[in-house]
């Protein structure tokens, strides 16, 4: 009941932050259309390597545009219904606002995911969505039962892990109040660098991205499951087990997020 | 000219004060490069390029450097146009547009330096094909430097012009972020513009963007000879010239008919 209740809540506010953002048309076509142009200039990025080198190592250009879809989807989906954790939060620390919501019948971080909302990244997951489509089509990818599966557990997985990695910087934010810069390297790094599979990359990195932050296994174990070069020839099992260290991860930093309020102060008067 | 002098060389010291964000900064910026280092070498791994690798991860980390250079804006004057405040450097007895060229100028030159000649060193000291290479030639390396300069003048041009917009609308957030994704795409962040498909960049290299930060790097690693150097000044300072041009109009403009915020 309670959580039917809260589900409820998130979907008014969506609702309601939706129709806000709708008040200035004009601004939000705009902004929109300059996350088009950016998301578009990433994927014009992929498409010109494609272009000079034709493959890296073993995966084909089709199979590079998967990847680059699959990230593009599940960052921006996060970053459209998740905006409160991946965007707002640390101005609400600096400006004190965080105290009204200490305040409510209601978890705090249940109030921070429903602060916000970007839907101008709608345009962003539309490239995704194309790129992954031009990429399973490139790669002859026979779509069938689990593959969907797989495909749908991991968008949704790696979203969980993004917020996890976000809610890093939350957690860093009560603490120091300013914003920690650093803990960009490994969100939007994670999203530049693991937009191309995991296996290219030198040990420091794979062991980073596998057991730090792991995009490879929410992403690139199912993807190279689905385009049907199994990622270190792992078994099928893998593909539905790993991603799973996404919510994992979302836990744990939401459990260290509510152990951080705790010894949140505020910077009100 | 002390007036304009004197703001320059408050906005560096000024610059110079944010020690701790610029540690973030390194390290953020340190990653990214190391990032795409390592794909471009893995790139190089399946289909080896005319260009050798040494010279593509030189070119990375010349961006990286000085990012900063291309990304910094002036968030005071967003911030005065939003409440108002603008009114005061109204009634300052000096050229708005090139008091805020000269304070630009500046935040540019230091954040860049500050953050870029650390980076550039750590990046020396990584192996061969994955660090930094020494320039070509001394003369390459100056003439690098010339061209950096024009660079810059380039860049805090079309910063004022992305802050013009911002004068018009309350909202500039949309015009902006457009206008710094076309800077990031064309000027060789995203992608090095010499990876760029080789029909594509007879005309890429004409643009603006390119005059910012990829023909000095081009000078520096030698695919520029230095005797082209004549003509990439020449090049990038009638860009300089054209944007400077259309920032000042601009702004006229936009100074006759300011809308004051606030109550």
């Amino acid at each position: 009941m309670n959580i039917l209740n809260t589900f409820h809540l998130y979907v008014r506010s969506m609702g309601m932050l939706l129709k806000s953002h709708l008040q200035y048309p004009a601004s939000f076509i705009m902004q929109t259309l300059a996350q088009l142009v950016m998301e578009g200039g990433e994927m014009l990025a992929v498409i010109l390597v494609v272009d000079r080198f034709e493959t890296l190592m073993h995966w084909t250009g089709g199979n590079l545009f998967f990847f680059f879809g699959l990230m593009s989807v599940s960052f921006y989906i996060t970053e459209f219904f998740g905006r409160g954790v991946t965007g707002n939060f640390p101005s609400m620390v600096r400006t004190g606002q965080l105290d009204t919501l200490l305040l409510r019948p209601r978890a705090v971080l249940t109030q921070v995911l429903c602060s916000g909302t970007d839907p101008r990244r709608i345009t962003c997951i539309a490239v995704g969505v194309a790129a992954l489509i031009v990429g399973s089509n490139m790669s002859d990818v026979t779509w069938s039962v689990p593959k969907v599966l797989a495909l749908v557990e991991s968008i949704l997985m790696s979203g969980m892990l993004i917020l996890g990695l976000f809610l890093i910087e939350g957690i860093f934010c009560i603490h120091s109040v300013k914003s920690v810069e650093l803990v960009n390297a490994i969100t939007y790094g994670g999203r530049s660098a693991c937009q191309y599979p995991i296996d290219i990359y030198p040990r420091p990195l794979k062991i980073l991205f596998t057991v730090v932050a792991p995009f490879a296994l929410t992403m690139h174990v199912p993807a190279a499951y689905i385009l049907g070069k199994p990622l270190y020839g792992w078994p099928v099992w893998t593909v539905f087990v790993t991603p799973l260290s996404g919510a994992v991860v979302f836990t744990v930093m939401t459990l260290l997020f509510n152990r951080g309020i705790k010894f949140y102060r505020s910077t009100g008067s | 000219m002390r007036a304009y002098l004197s703001v320059f060389r408050m906005r560096l010291k000024m610059e110079l004060q944010y020690r701790g964000a610029m540690l973030g900064g390194i390290i953020c910026q340190m990653f990214f490069g190391i990032v795409l280092v390592a794909l471009y070498n893995a790139l190089y791994e399946s289909k080896a390029q005319v260009m050798p690798i040494e010279q593509v991860s030189t070119y990375v980390w010349l961006q990286q450097a000085f990012f900063r250079m291309m990304v910094a804006t002036d968030q005071d004057l967003y911030d005065k146009v939003k409440t108002g405040n603008i009114s005061y450097d109204l009634c300052r007895p000096v050229n708005m547009y090139w008091f805020y060229y000269t304070r630009i100028a500046a935040q540019k030159l230091m954040g860049s330096l500050m953050r870029g000649i650390p980076m550039l060193i750590v990046a020396f000291l990584l192996p061969k094909g994955w660090g930094l290479t020494l320039p070509h030639s001394i003369p390459g390396l100056l003439s690098g430097l010339a061209a950096l300069f024009f660079g810059l003048l380039c860049m805090c041009a079309l910063e004022n012009i992305t802050m013009a917009f911002s004068m018009r609308t309350l909202d500039p957030r949309g015009m902006a972020s457009l206008l710094s994704l076309l800077m990031v795409t064309f000027s060789g962040n995203l992608l090095p513009l010499t990876l760029f498909p080789d029909s594509w960049q007879k005309v890429i290299t004409l643009t603006p963007y390119a005059q910012l930060l990829d023909a000095p790097i081009r000078l520096y690693s030698g695919e520029y000879p230095v005797s082209d150097l004549p003509v990439i000044l020449l090049r990038q300072a009638v860009w300089a010239v054209i944007l400077i041009l259309l920032g000042i109009w601009f702004w006229k403009k936009n100074q006759k008919k300011m809308i004051i915020q606030g109550g």
